[in-house]
């Protein structure tokens, strides 16, 4: 089912935490919604959950959403449980769906295996580790398959191996059930791995929305390009935003000087930390270096350029 | 600190007993409610605690309560209105030095209407049997002086107070009883003094009085001590009830707030 | 001591020995005080509830009454009422004055700022996020209330427990409104008072014993089952 928004403004006390003219979200398909702390990204969510008492229009398959809607699931970023069992806790949505015993048990055993939490059913919600309680928190609700999920920040609870394994289980789970889904989160990576579209929240409005990809390619605008991890840098009168990975050692067009702070060695390579301009305005500038190329001492100033890059405000270009 | 814990609660005890004895200069009056009730102690201690440099502390219970207290040696003067009672006790040694007081009377009351015809029946035993037959009727149930008068009412009118369906017992005294009565719009016995006061208040009216039965003598009682000193100030007390002071206050008591005296002092006959 | 030792063997003579009245008189205790516990949770835990959780005007000065009706003198609630049901009370044509009716009244008057301020305060004491959580797992409102104060037991049935213990032990608006009448208003506290200003102190303590022992199994079983309940 698809949700669509329209026309939405929340207000807390003075403050408007949402402003939102028009946003869609196409059936089965997995949104991440991007931005900084406090840009509106968990108002939002509870906005399509039914959750807030908001002005404005959230339809879900053209009916509007209402509190306590069983068309939705949401998984909240703190871990809130009953005080029983872990199973009864994933459990009690599905007994509120209406869904048969026996299917119950067969869902919860499998999102408990997907969540690493088999070990830990049958204990009392409260024992959990922080970890297992958020692994418990997205279980209760994946399991639920609703046709519309909404996860808030869901993989702040794994450790990396998990976090792995979950990246790729997280789509899987969300196609087998064509489930729209919209996923807030501030990690780059994960965004990227787990969804097909992006929303970029500022302030509660909207700054971008798209595909990934494209959008990821072609920031319209400086703020966006910084959300996405570009470096924005002012050169002459000119503003331009590079992606990492595409900084480059040498002049070119257009190309900087940078003053080397230190090398940190990653292990697979080694990163040159530099510094771009002075003072309020320096920018904390980033080089990858190839595993035989030659480094730098600190204070030492190297030409660099971007084999990549967008200007903002007089149109866009690339080398 | 919990080792000297039982020694210093001893010590306590010990000295909490020992301001209890004949040391302090006090006097424990043991009285039925409706002295009490009526407010007649309030004018009639003080010029005996001036004089004797006493304080005297009333303990206003039932005519029953009362007398096991005296038993018990709670008490060291015992004001009751139930003669027979107070023989029994005379005669184990628990009370001695009787004397009489002051007396009013009892008087049965009921609601105004007077639905069981108790105040035509014709005589004290009619109008309990009355009651018995038709109406309801309200008992102190607590061991008072006025419940043995009740339960002696009941024999002579040869009526088991058990067999009578419209009876209650309160548990209470004479004040509350006769609230419950006025409720519930039932008969009761009360002790005058108490229904002067009460009365106005009550939607009661007396449906019989002026039996010989119904005489209601308060004496007072010393109660035997081996401490000679308690032992006089209770007789002090004794001589200071039946003086031409004490019976004065009264035969006044009641006059200016009721128009009426609500008890007679002994020495007028 | 004497009397104690006294009343501990008057109390289980009475006891075992069937006394009728005795028995008659815990079992009426019980009845009442259990009916006015029952209607004061049934009134008191939706009201609770919504002052807990509901955002309207004036709730903060509510919930003040509730907590100084916590500590109400339960004679003057007695008085209060006993003030309206009498005769020439406004609800005196009721003909509650000296009713079993009344003491329950007098004690659900008493109990149920307790069961409200106790199911207010445990369900406040609840996370913030429960009823977003129970709305998102597909609860509909009246369930939501439900399981919400299925979370709130532990505080809830301390707030059972608050209620009935104040209520059972109570002396002075069972006096007041039911008038202490043998067989039909006598509970525990008032034939303690009775047995007492009869000077029959072994009964006296024979009935305190049996009202404690009354009061502490019921708050036993309440605590066992708050604590098997929870993990």
């Amino acid at each position: 089912m698809d949700v669509r928004v329209a026309d939405l403004t929340l207000d807390r006390g003075d403050r408007r935490v949402l402003d939102v003219d028009a946003l869609d979200f196409p059936a089965g398909s997995v949104t991440a919604v991007f931005g900084p702390n406090g840009s509106g990204k968990t108002s939002l969510l509870r906005c399509v959950a039914g959750l807030e008492r908001m002005r404005g229009n959230v339809t879900i398959g053209g009916q509007p959403v209402r509190r306590g809607d069983p068309r939705v699931a949401l998984a909240f970023q703190e871990s809130v449980f009953l005080h029983d069992t872990v199973r009864a806790n994933l459990s009690l949505g599905l007994a509120l769906r209406d869904i048969h015993r026996i299917e119950r048990e067969g869902r919860i055993a499998q999102m408990a295996e997907e969540c690493g939490l088999a070990a830990v059913l049958d204990r009392p919600a409260a024992s959990l580790s922080a970890g297992e309680a958020q692994r418990a928190n997205l279980a209760r609700t994946l399991a639920l398959a609703a046709p519309v999920t909404l996860l808030d920040e869901p993989l702040s609870g794994f450790d990396r191996i998990g976090r792995v394994r979950m990246l790729e289980e997280i789509p899987a789970l969300l196609a087998t059930h064509a489930t729209t889904a919209i996923i807030v989160t501030h990690d780059r990576e994960e965004a990227f791995r787990l969804a097909d579209r992006l929303v970029l929240l500022v302030g509660g409005r909207v700054v971008a929305a798209g595909p990934a990809g494209p959008l990821y390619r072609s920031p319209p605008d400086a703020d966006t390009a910084r959300l996405l991890g570009y470096t924005v840098i002012r050169l002459g009168g000119r503003t331009i935003g590079f992606a990492p990975g595409t900084l480059r050692r040498g002049p070119g067009e257009p190309g900087f000087p940078v003053v080397v702070t230190r090398e940190v060695d990653m292990g697979n390579h080694r990163h040159l930390i530099g510094r771009f301009g002075r003072g309020q305005g320096a920018v904390t500038i980033e080089l990858r270096l190839d595993p035989d190329e030659p480094g730098a001492v600190p204070g030492e100033e190297l030409l660099v350029h971007p084999t990549r890059w967008t200007e903002f405000g007089a149109g866009t270009g690339a080398s | 600190m919990a080792r000297w814990m039982p020694a210093a609660v001893m010590a306590a005890a010990i000295g909490l007993a020992g301001c209890s004895d004949g040391a302090r200069r006090e006097l424990i009056l043991a009285t039925t409610t409706s002295v009490q009730d009526a407010g007649l102690l309030d004018s009639l201690l003080p010029p005996f605690e001036r004089a004797q440099r006493v304080r005297v502390k009333v303990i206003a219970v039932g005519t029953g309560a009362a007398l096991e207290m005296a038993r018990r040696g709670d008490a060291d003067v015992v004001i009751a209105h139930a003669p027979e009672l107070e023989r029994r006790y005379e005669e184990d040694g628990s009370l001695v030095g009787g004397r009489l007081v002051m007396r009013n009377d009892f008087v049965l009351v009921g609601p105004p209407e007077d639905s069981a015809g108790a105040r035509s029946a014709g005589g004290l035993d009619a109008a309990m049997r009355a009651i018995a037959a038709a109406g309801r009727f309200v008992s102190r149930g607590d061991g008072s002086g006025t419940e043995a008068r009740e339960l002696a009412l009941w024999r002579d009118a040869g009526v088991a107070p058990d067999s009578i369906a419209e009876r209650v017992e309160t548990g209470q005294g004479q004040g509350a009883t006769l609230l419950v009565a006025s409720e519930r719009g039932a008969y009761t016995l009360t002790d005058r003094a108490t229904f002067t006061v009460l009365g106005p208040r009550l939607g009661l009216a007396i449906v019989s009085a002026g039996d010989p039965r119904l005489v209601n003598e308060y004496r007072a009682h010393r109660v035997r001590s081996d401490d000679a000193r308690a032992g006089a100030r209770a007789q002090a007390f004794l001589e200071y009830l039946v003086s031409a002071e004490a019976q004065e206050l009264i035969g006044r008591f009641g006059m200016s707030r009721h128009g009426r005296e609500l008890f007679i002092p002994a020495s007028s006959g | 001591m004497g009397e104690l030792a006294a009343g501990l063997g008057e109390a289980f003579r009475l006891l075992l020995s069937g006394d009728a009245e005795v028995y008659a008189i815990a079992g009426r205790t019980l009845l009442i005080s259990a009916a006015a516990t029952a209607l004061s949770l049934a009134i008191g835990c939706p009201a609770g509830l919504a002052l807990a959780r509901g955002r309207f005007r004036g709730r903060t000065l509510l919930l003040s009454f509730v907590h100084a009706g916590m500590g109400m003198p339960p004679v003057v609630v007695g008085l209060v009422l006993w003030l309206l049901i009498t005769r020439s009370g406004p609800l005196g044509g009721l003909g509650l004055a000296y009713t079993p009716t009344a003491m329950i009244a007098a004690q659900f008057l008493i109990a149920t700022p307790l069961v409200i301020g106790f199911t207010a305060a445990s369900v406040q004491a609840l996370p913030p996020l429960l009823p977003d959580l129970l709305a998102t797992l597909g609860a509909g409102r009246l369930r939501s209330l439900w399981l919400l104060l299925r979370e709130a037991r532990l505080g809830m049935l301390a707030a059972v427990m608050a209620g009935f213990g104040a209520v059972v032990s109570e002396v002075g608006a069972a006096m007041t409104v039911g008038g202490n009448l043998r067989g039909s208003t006598r509970v525990l506290t008032t034939a303690i008072v009775t047995a007492t200003g009869r000077g029959d102190l072994s009964q006296a303590a024979a009935l305190g014993i049996i009202l404690l022992a009354l009061a502490f199994t019921v708050t036993f079983l309440l605590t066992r089952l708050q604590q098997r309940r929870t993990d």
